[in-house]
C-alpha cells in the first residue's frame, strides 16, 4: 500500500517577471522559478539578439542577486532586440518560460536621486525650504548619454496629501512660505527622457523654526 | 523673413537646444501612435516583422554609449540627417494610407501621422541649419532607398502601417539620442544643461 505520494515531476514553467536598465548601458533580466519538480533544478538564461542567430547564455547569474542575470556593457546594445528565455532543468526534464522581447531603450528606469539635502534659509520674505539633490551616480548625462527629469513632492509630517512638482532638469527646488513650525516631509525621484520613474529617494525631514510666533511677539514688544 | 534672420543667428548651443526639444517629441509622438496602433494588431504580424527587417537598418549607426562618444560631431549629424531623410517617402506614404485602415481609430491615426510629418519637417529644417555650423562632413546623406509597397490585403496593410511606425519609433529615438549627445558636446560652457 502507497501511504506517500511524493511528485517527482520535471520542473514547473519559470517565468521572466522584469528586465530594466538603470543608466542605458547595462541591464538585468530577473525571473521567478516555477515548481522544481521536488528535486533539485537550475535556471539558464539564453538570449538571441534580433540581428544574429547565434545563441548566448548568461554570462553572469551574482551581480544582480539570485533569479537574476546582469547584462554588463560588452554584453548590451541598445535599439535591437534582445529575445530572452529561461530554462529550467532537473533530473526529470527541461521546462521553458515564455520568451521575451526586449529593446534596452525601452527598460531603462534609473536609481533615485542621491544626496537629497533640504536647508531652512531665509530672505527678506522670511524662511524657505531649499532642496537640493545628486544625480544618481550611475547615469551619464554629463555626455548626454541619458537625460533626466526630476519631480519633488512635499508635505507637512501630519498631512495626508503630497504636493507635487516637477522640476525638469534642475537640481534644486525652494518651497516657499512653508507653515511656521511645520515638519515637513521631501522626497525626490527622477525619470529618463523616454523611460521609467525611479523609486522615490528616502523621505528627508525638515523642521521650520516658530517663525511667525516670533514676529508677534516682537510686535507686541 | 524675420523668423529666417533671428534663426541665423542663433549660436550652435541654442540651435541644438531647439532641435533636441523637436526630436523628443517626435520620439513622443511616434510612441503614443505606436501605443494607438498596438491594441488591433493581429498576434501574427507582430511576429513575423523583425524591426532588423527596416529599411534604414543598412545604416551602420552606434548602439552603445562608448561608440556614440566615440563619433565625430560631423558625422553623428550626417546620420542623424540620413535616418531623417529616409522616413520622408515613408511618412508620406503612411499618411496617404491612414484614412482607409481597418482600424478604429483611424481618424485619431491620421490626424497623429499627419503630425509625425509636420515634426518631422520642422526637424529637417532645423538640421540643414545645424549643418552650415557643423562642417562639410555633415552634408553627406546615406541613402537608404524605400520600397514602396504595403501590401493588398486590408489586414496585411495594418500589419505593414504598425510594422512601419515601429521602425520609425526605433530611429527617432536614435535621432533624439544622437542629438542630446551633440547638446550636450555644445554645453561645455553651461554644464547645467547636461
Amino acid at each position: 500500500v502507497v501511504t506517500n505520494t511524493v511528485c517527482i515531476t520535471p520542473p514547473g514553467k519559470p517565468k521572466i517577471t522584469s528586465c530594466r536598465s538603470p543608466e542605458k548601458e547595462t541591464f538585468t533580466c530577473w525571473w521567478e522559478p516555477g515548481y522544481d519538480g521536488g528535486l533539485p533544478t537550475t535556471y539558464a538564461l539564453y538570449y538571441r539578439l534580433e540581428t544574429s542567430e547565434t545563441v548566448y547564455e548568461c554570462s553572469d547569474y551574482h551581480t544582480a542577486g539570485p533569479n537574476s542575470c546582469y547584462f554588463n556593457k560588452n554584453d548590451t546594445s541598445i535599439w535591437v532586440n534582445y529575445n530572452i528565455t529561461v530554462v529550467a532543468t532537473n533530473r526529470r526534464g527541461t521546462n521553458y518560460s515564455d520568451p521575451v522581447d526586449v529593446d534596452v531603450v525601452y527598460i531603462v528606469q534609473p536609481h533615485t536621486p542621491e544626496n537629497v539635502t533640504v536647508l531652512v534659509k531665509a530672505d527678506e520674505q522670511g524662511p524657505y525650504l531649499r532642496v537640493s539633490w545628486e544625480k544618481p551616480r550611475n547615469a551619464d548625462t554629463s555626455s548626454g548619454w541619458i537625460t533626466l527629469v526630476y519631480q519633488l513632492r512635499v508635505k507637512l509630517k501630519n498631512q495626508d496629501e503630497w504636493e507635487e512638482h516637477d522640476v525638469g532638469q534642475q537640481k534644486t527646488f525652494n518651497v516657499f512660505s512653508p507653515h511656521s513650525g511645520g515638519t515637513y516631509m521631501v522626497q525626490v525621484r527622477c525619470k529618463p527622457d523616454h523611460g521609467l520613474w525611479s523609486e522615490w529617494s528616502t523621505t528627508s525631514y525638515i523642521q521650520v523654526p516658530d517663525y511667525i510666533t516670533r514676529e508677534r511677539s516682537m510686535w507686541i514688544i | 523673413l524675420c523668423v529666417t534672420v533671428s534663426s541665423e543667428a542663433l549660436g550652435l548651443g541654442d540651435l541644438l537646444e531647439r532641435v533636441s526639444q523637436v526630436s523628443d517629441k517626435l520620439h513622443s509622438l511616434s510612441t503614443s501612435l505606436t501605443n494607438d496602433l498596438n491594441t488591433h494588431i493581429p498576434p501574427m504580424g507582430k511576429i513575423i516583422m523583425r524591426p532588423s527587417m527596416c529599411h534604414t537598418s543598412s545604416l551602420q549607426t552606434p548602439n552603445d554609449k562608448e561608440q556614440a562618444l566615440k563619433v565625430p560631431e560631423s558625422e553623428l549629424l550626417s546620420l542623424i540627417r540620413s535616418l531623417l531623410v529616409a522616413w520622408s517617402d515613408p511618412l508620406a506614404m503612411l499618411l496617404k494610407e491612414a484614412p482607409s485602415l481597418v482600424h478604429p481609430d483611424k481618424s485619431l491615426i491620421y490626424s497623429k501621422t499627419k503630425e509625425l510629418q509636420d515634426h518631422s519637417n520642422t526637424l529637417g529644417d532645423g538640421l540643414d541649419r545645424l549643418v552650415h555650423k557643423m562642417g562639410p562632413t555633415s552634408q553627406l546623406i546615406s541613402s537608404l532607398p524605400f520600397t514602396n509597397d504595403i501590401g493588398n490585403d486590408k489586414n496585411m496593410r495594418l500589419s505593414n502601417f504598425h510594422f512601419l511606425l515601429s521602425c520609425f519609433r526605433r530611429d527617432s529615438h536614435k535621432i533624439d539620442s544622437f542629438l542630446k549627445v551633440l547638446r550636450c558636446r555644445a554645453a561645455k560652457l553651461r554644464p547645467e544643461m547636461c
